[in-house]
């Protein structure tokens, strides 16, 4: 999608600009017997795009259809703009919110054409003819969608309704655009696609964004910051940098990307250098950055489980290692994926999976793996 | 951005000025007083007369609880005499209606047999005529003398005696079954066209022949349709007043219905009424159960479509025979009364031999008659129809939606009480109606449509609901997120999807209303005749040709106003995933 305007029209007055544009207070709700979202804290701010990203069941789309008003917390509280939207005694009703909504299933109405569709919120605001016309030409021009204004949905392709979606929630022009898995019903190659799309679109007007998901590359791609949510908690907020090269749990580490874990024990701390020497159950002994907090309490002697990603793996012993002698691992099997080769191999009893670009030499099925300097991360 | 701004200083300025209407904006004042009306509708409908008629029966005079009540009315000379009648009713009724129905729903649905077509319109026919009008029909053709039938019999079969009677207790079970007949007929057809020929494909596949494939796949599958169509023939014969209060009046027997009909003539008897009315309540109740505990958990999903051609058996010459069935029901359910109907109707008098001199229009003449009371009474009729109809569909959309969308406490009680008052036989829930409503509506229209719509509104609610249902929350959220607030996005989204699903709701209600008898023969006063008492009156007066004149009225606008549905159904309604 080629963007026509460069200048963030959506962008927020100056003089609110340092105010958070959504703001959760320890945010809770129990659905049944669970407590779906257990105490959140979270502000996004003008212009951010925050993505919640976690397994089904995390609290993720509870979280957001609170912040849409169709659900009421059961404490905490949820501000927009500064304001209280959401406690567990008071609930602006949605109309009330100004936000836009893109939904899972487009939702788009089906007795209604596209500009209709479009329209609806200028329509409801109360805008006159020429005005909601001239609204719903610039969004749909936005969505490259103009050439179909008058057609019904049912004639759209599951694309096409997507972006009508997209177009009815920035029409009315929302301070905060909330989306609810919107590309988990197009196929993969598409949804690939509009993942940038969504991004470009995002930044170029300024939006300011809450988005759901449950696919790590979606979020990855989409967010300024990332909130990983498990069992109705945060489990980490950060950049995708952050998430993904220093998750903050095992769950973290598991969830976003592929986590080779190796467990072992602390045989020498530099916290100076913020890192640790580990000697590896699998054998061998490995230089590992932690986290500071967990820095500060380790001691030679206790556990710790050392995470490397199937990219940070080298079959060839680096120039200034991190580890002495290299792990010894057996060989299990090995798949050519074009790019790379995807091998599973085996250290002690604990199985690894390894990208490489080459196939790698074996002697008895047995090989040296090198972790690439300053990748290793200790998960606590 | 000019909006975004605006938005600020709105929000700001209700902050600081009026925190007050941001909370009660916040309670959605109208979705509030329209959902608790409706709620309050539907008890004042169905909850209170329910309690009224259960209070009534254990209550003595005095406020103490007591089954003297029972004790008493049973004692009443001729009431478990009734009362066995109707149990035998019940039971020749439900195994007639399944033994016409089950095998011509095979025939319909899995055979090659010739006249299928026929069959499906034939039952259809029967199932929008009432009973007590097919009783002016079956007079006509089976009175034990002057019954045309009956007189064709003697004087061209050699018969020496009427071979019919239709005014006995086996002409009133043969009348039943013929109009419940068809409620067999459909589910199960409908449960075998659902069938996915797949279910069936693995059963041969892995060896089973046809026979053993129809036993041990096919049978089961639509085992749950047959037994709730039994449940609902079973109450459909219970609850039955029409055809027994006509026949049982001249053959001189009496079911529970037609004892509570006597209870409540002058002067009404409202306690024993109430608690003859108990035991079809407690039968009722125990079927709807039931129906809820065994059949739902057996209710297996399958997938919709027609027969494939593997599915159709080959009859061979068996064939013809089976078509000639087919031809005998149409010709004996369907064709045969209602031609039977328009001739009486048009006839110079009960008797007279057929011929072309001797048809008139002076029976139709006499019901519009300006001083004739059919006249007043068909006005009456469509007045309630209209009213009850356009009750019972708003009330169905606002309470559907409210059990659907709604999470409060109690949602479930909704549906509850709109399913009791469904499988409520009329006759209990007019007692019910006018305990409670006697003084303060005696006489009116009003009374009377108080218990149209509260027995009528299951349907609106069920086919309602079922729209909602398919409706996914999306559509409404996005609206309410686009600016709308709860009433706008129900007439902007909800209301147009669920349009065509509202349309037809409101069409059978309308068709419903209008044949009512059960609850208008006691509710109905002389200033308030509707079409159906007036024709019950005009057969136990005798007076059969004015009788099937106003019947054919009937019959002609109900069939009209169903052929509406195809304009509801053919109408775009759009697809919605």
């Amino acid at each position: 999608m080629s963007l026509p305007s460069p200048t963030p029209r959506f962008a927020p007055p100056p003089q609110v600009a340092d105010r958070p544009r959504l703001e959760l207070r320890n945010l809770r709700k129990r659905l049944g017997d669970t407590a779906a979202v257990n105490g959140i804290d979270l502000a996004v701010a003008p212009g951010e795009s925050v993505v919640l990203l976690g397994p089904s069941g995390c609290g993720k789309t509870t979280t957001l259809r609170m912040v849409a008003g169709f659900l009421q917390p059961d404490g905490g509280e949820i501000h927009l703009d500064g304001v209280v939207a959401s406690t567990s005694a008071f609930a602006l009703p949605p109309e009330k919110r100004q936000l836009g909504m893109v939904f899972q299933s487009y939702a788009v109405w089906p007795h209604r054409t596209v500009a209709e569709n479009v329209g609806y919120g200028l329509e409801v605001a109360g805008k006159k003819k020429a005005e909601i016309e001239a609204g719903v030409a610039e969004v749909l021009d936005l969505v490259q969608l103009s050439a179909l204004a008058k057609r019904y949905p049912a004639e759209l392709s599951g694309g096409q309704q997507q972006r009508v979606a997209l177009a009815r929630s920035l029409a009315t022009k929302p301070s905060l655009l909330l989306l609810d898995e919107p590309l988990s019903n197009l196929d993969a190659s598409l949804r690939e696609e509009m993942r940038f799309e969504l991004r470009a679109l995002q930044k170029n007007i300024g939006l300011t964004t809450l988005y759901v998901t449950h696919d790590q590359d979606e979020a990855l791609v989409l967010a300024d910051r990332i909130v990983v949510m498990n069992k109705g908690r945060i489990e980490q907020l950060g950049t995708p940098e952050e998430v993904y090269r220093t998750p903050a749990s095992r769950f973290v580490g598991s969830f976003v990307g592929i986590a080779n874990l190796l467990e072992g024990e602390v045989d020498a701390v530099d916290r100076a250098a913020g890192k640790v020497r580990i000697a590896l159950d699998a054998g061998d002994r490995l230089w590992s950055r932690a986290p500071a907090r967990w820095l500060a309490d380790a001691a030679p002697g206790s556990r710790a489980t050392v995470l490397l990603r199937p990219e940070d793996f080298r079959l060839e012993q680096p120039q200034v290692p991190d580890q002495e002698t290299g792990i010894d691992v057996s060989f299990l099997s090995e798949s050519f994926l074009g790019s790379h080769y995807e091998l599973k191999l085996q250290a002690g009893a604990t199985p690894l999976r390894v990208q490489s670009r080459r196939r790698g030499s074996f002697v008895d099925g047995r090989t040296r793996l090198w972790a690439r300097p300053g990748s290793a991360w200790v998960v606590a | 951005m000019s909006e975004i701004t605006a938005s600020h200083h709105l929000a700001e300025g209700t902050r600081a000025t009026t925190p007050l209407l941001r909370r009660l904006s916040s309670l959605q004042p109208v979705r509030f007083l329209i959902i608790g009306g409706s709620i309050a509708i539907l008890l004042a409908l169905i909850a209170y007369p329910l309690a009224l008629l259960a209070g009534y029966s254990f209550i003595d005079a005095h406020g103490n609880l007591t089954f003297d009540t029972f004790e008493k009315a049973f004692a009443r000379r001729g009431m478990w005499q009734a009362t066995l009648n109707s149990g035998w009713l019940v039971l020749f009724v439900t195994v007639g209606a399944c033994a016409l129905g089950v095998p011509l729903a095979w025939i319909v649905a899995r055979t090659d047999a010739p006249g299928k077509a026929l069959i499906t319109l034939s039952a259809g026919i029967s199932f929008v005529i009432p009973t007590f009008i097919s009783v002016i029909s079956w007079i006509f053709l089976a009175a034990p003398n002057s019954g045309y039938l009956n007189r064709l019999a003697v004087e061209y079969l050699g018969f020496s005696a009427a071979p019919l009677n239709i005014m006995s207790f086996g002409g009133l079970v043969f009348i039943e079954i013929v109009g419940v007949y068809p409620l067999v007929f459909f589910a199960v057809s409908a449960a075998l066209n659902n069938i996915d020929a797949s279910h069936e494909q693995a059963a041969r596949v892995l060896g089973a022949g046809r026979l053993r494939t129809t036993l041990t796949v096919t049978l089961p599958l639509v085992r749950p349709a047959i037994l709730s169509a039994v449940i609902l023939v079973m109450l459909d014969a219970l609850s039955s007043f029409g055809a027994p209060a006509a026949i049982g009046t001249m053959a001189n027997f009496s079911v529970i219905t037609t004892k509570i009909y006597d209870l409540l003539k002058f002067p009404p008897q409202f306690n024993y009424a109430a608690a003859v009315a108990m035991p079809i309540l407690i039968v009722t109740a125990i079927s709807l159960l039931i129906q809820k505990y065994a059949i739902r958990t057996e209710n297996f999903r399958t997938l919709t479509g027609k027969a494939t051609p593997d599915q159709i058996t080959r009859l061979g010459r068996w064939r013809w025979l089976a078509g000639g069935f087919c031809l005998v029901v149409a010709f004996g359910t369907a064709i045969l009364p209602v031609g039977a109907l328009v001739l009486l109707s048009l006839l110079s008098s009960f008797g007279a031999p057929i011929s072309l001199g001797n048809l008139v229009t002076k029976h139709y003449g006499l019901i519009f008659d300006e001083d004739f009371v059919a006249r007043a009474s068909i006005i009456h009729s469509m007045l309630l129809a209209l009213a009850t109809a356009t009750v019972c569909a708003t009330l169905g959309l606002v309470l559907g939606w409210v059990v659907e969308r709604f999470r409060f406490f109690g949602r479930e009680v909704i549906s509850f009480l709109v399913m009791i008052a469904y499988g409520f036989p009329s006759i209990a829930y007019a007692v019910g109606i006018l305990m409670g409503y006697v003084d303060l509506f005696y006489g009116t229209l009003t009374l009377i449509l108080i218990a149209y719509a509260g027995k009528l509104l299951p349907i609106a609610f069920v086919l309602v609901r079922n729209g909602i249902q398919q409706l996914s929350t999306d559509l409404e959220e996005a609206a309410r997120i686009s600016g709308a607030g709860w009433l706008r996005s129900i007439k902007d989204v909800t209301f147009p999807l669920v349009r065509g699903a509202v349309g037809i709701a409101w069409v059978l209600v309308f068709s419903l209303s209008l044949r009512e008898l059960s609850m208008s023969a006691i509710l109905a006063q002389s200033d308030t005749q509707v079409m159906p008492t007036v024709v019950l009156q005009f057969i136990e007066d005798g007076a059969v040709e004015l009788a099937a004149a106003l019947a054919v009225i009937i019959v002609a606008v109900s069939l009209s106003m169903l052929g509406l549905i195809r304009l509801f159904t053919r109408k775009k309604t759009a697809v919605v995933s």
